[in-house]
């Protein structure tokens, strides 16, 4: 397992996860970022499955100088497994979970492929005085979801004990959260820019993290939404005969399949 | 002089040891082997009558869930028996959610209106989730019932119909057992899934679950897990590389053999336990072969 730790100490960054192949959600984010006055950008993995198109997110990436990470689907399509590994126990699941693993396979170029398999695991960077480490599902496991009511407080000092960080930013789930410790410690979920997060509306969100010396050592995390063309998107899901189901998530902002993982509380708050 | 199943053998691949990960889940068998009903293939052979394992003292279960906080626990799950015959469970379950996301495994049979009200009370004022798992094999009444007992099905529907009113979304639970009229090949989760839809639950969760060669299904296959079976694999596959119970009797190294003496492990306290251990047990093949973890998802 690859960490790459960043040389310098950064104010402020823009961190999101979850591209999930939409190229027109990871530009508005980008172009959002942009204004923002931002060190450094930030990606957190799962670039392709879900939308159209995978190899467009890459020039994105590229031209705005993110620094990513690989997530459990980038490294399933670079490593080219039979299936995303999500292994739901919903043989409807399994059947849109294939579909789009399949059509993401096919339209993965070998160049991104091996772009993907080379992204570390990790990363490490300075946040003012703050040790922060990026990762996808957990530090301790790619594919650990970390939901916020089944996330305990034991858990997260258990984490940043192992991971000797003061910030733990990561992603997979689909839902941005954020914990802070008594002892002054984080864990923030900075959710997914590539699907809405089964809240009813279409918009996707990305996490401003930010620690001025004016703030006193207190870490400032800021979730901010983003609107971007998903009716573009949809049309494009479209054309490309991904599921409708996947399609009326982009439009509606409600999850409509692979619900089984969700936890109680969060799955309540969905429409189904 | 040779059995006729060792005849001709060489000497068999020994079991496996493998190392512990990190404490995800803590089991907690909480009324050891006390149950209202008697399932044909329950993993522990609970019945109403002379339970082999006595419920677990309280305080008992207090201390190791506070330790299994402390080191970082997931998720606190309380199982028996059937755990809401424990006179403390509702205080039992408050004092887990303090401090760590909470889930039961019952047969839904003394969810009544007051305790379904007592639950969901719990869990719209707890920090963490708190799942209610309700076991249901069979979508057909009869067939159900014929594993399960008589009024099982009737019982378990309508419990999950009330804790479902009061937008607790309970997890139907079914084992996936077979030779009982059942088709092969069925879809079993869809058809479980249109049940649920069928009585009225919107947001349907079905979780399924392999029959264990323990408690009434011994002797019915399975078998060690070699290290040769294990070279490559994700050793996450197995729930006793994350996961301890806690019984009468102290710590055991699975759920699924929680409470039988061959699966207790050395140590006073939880933490003297997350240790290697032997894949020993047939039950062990049977976590390996499918993968399917006793935790919600």
């Amino acid at each position: 397992m690859t960490t790459v730790a960043e040389p310098r100490r950064f104010r402020r960054i823009a961190v999101f996860g979850g591209v999930y192949a939409n190229a027109h959600a990871l530009a508005a984010t980008l172009d959002d970022v942009g204004r923002r006055d931002v060190d450094a950008v930030f990606c957190l993995g799962d670039l392709g499955g879900f939308g159209p198109h995978p190899d467009r997110v890459f020039p994105l990436l590229r031209d705005g100088r993110v620094r990513a990470i690989q997530g459990n689907y980038d490294a399933a399509i670079a490593l080219g497994h039979d299936d995303c590994g999500c292994g739901y126990t919903d043989p409807r699941d399994n059947h849109y979970a294939r579909l789009s693993y399949a059509y993401t396979v096919a339209r993965t170029s070998s160049e991104h492929r091996r772009w993907m398999g080379a992204l570390p695991a990790h990363r490490r960077l300075r946040l003012g005085d703050a040790e922060a480490l990026l990762c996808h599902g957990s530090p301790r496991a790619i594919a650990e979801f970390l939901w916020e009511s089944t996330t305990p407080d034991g858990l997260v000092a258990r984490l940043l004990d192992d991971a000797r960080a003061q910030v733990i930013l990561c992603t997979h789930s689909g839902i941005k959260w954020h914990r802070r410790l008594a002892d002054g410690r984080h864990l923030v979920n900075v959710g997914v820019i590539g699907r809405p997060e089964n809240d009813g509306t279409p918009r996707v969100w990305y996490t401003l993290l930010t620690m001025d010396r004016g703030s006193h050592g207190e870490l400032d995390v800021e979730f901010v939404p983003v609107h971007y063309d998903h009716e573009t998107l949809a049309g494009e899901m479209e054309a490309e005969a991904l599921p409708p189901e996947f399609v009326e998530t982009v439009r509606t902002g409600w999850w409509t399949t692979c619900l089984e993982v969700l936890p109680g509380r969060e799955r309540a708050r969905g429409r189904f | 002089m040779d059995t006729p199943a060792s005849a001709g053998r060489l000497t068999p691949a020994p079991p496996a040891t493998v190392a512990f990960r990190h404490l995800t889940a803590l089991w907690v068998q909480i009324t050891g082997t006390f149950c209202n009903l008697q399932c044909v293939h329950c993993i522990n052979a609970s019945g109403p009558r002379e339970p082999w394992l006595a419920p677990l003292a309280a305080d008992t279960a207090r201390r190791y869930i506070a330790e299994a906080a402390a080191l970082g626990v997931k998720e606190i799950y309380f199982t028996g028996g059937e755990p809401f015959l424990h006179a403390e469970i509702l205080d039992l379950l408050a004092f887990s959610l303090e401090r760590a996301p909470t889930t039961v495994l019952t047969n839904g049979t003394l969810i009544d209106d007051a305790m379904a009200d007592a639950l969901a009370a719990l869990a719209a004022g707890a920090r963490y989730s708190l799942e209610i798992r309700v076991s249901l094999d069979d979508p057909d009444a009869e067939r159900n019932d014929a594993i399960r007992g008589p009024g099982a099905f009737r019982r378990a529907l309508a419990a999950i119909t009330r804790l479902d009113a009061r937008g607790m979304l309970p997890i139907l639970t079914a084992t996936e057992i077979d030779g009982r009229g059942a088709a092969p090949g069925e879809d079993r989760y869809g058809r479980l899934r249109a049940l649920l839809l069928e009585a009225g639950v919107r947001k349907p969760r079905v979780k399924m679950l392999p029959v264990f060669p323990v408690g009434r299904m011994a002797g019915q296959g399975g078998g060690v897990v070699t290290a040769e079976m294990l070279a490559g694999a994700d050793p996450a596959r197995l729930q006793c590389t994350e996961s301890r119970a806690v019984a009468t009797g102290g710590v055991y190294v699975c759920p699924i053999l929680s409470g039988f003496p061959q699966a207790r492990m050395a140590g006073a306290t939880l933490a003297e336990t997350l240790v290697p251990n032997r894949l020993d047990h047939p039950a062990c093949r049977v976590c390996w072969e499918t993968g399917s973890s006793c935790r919600n998802a």
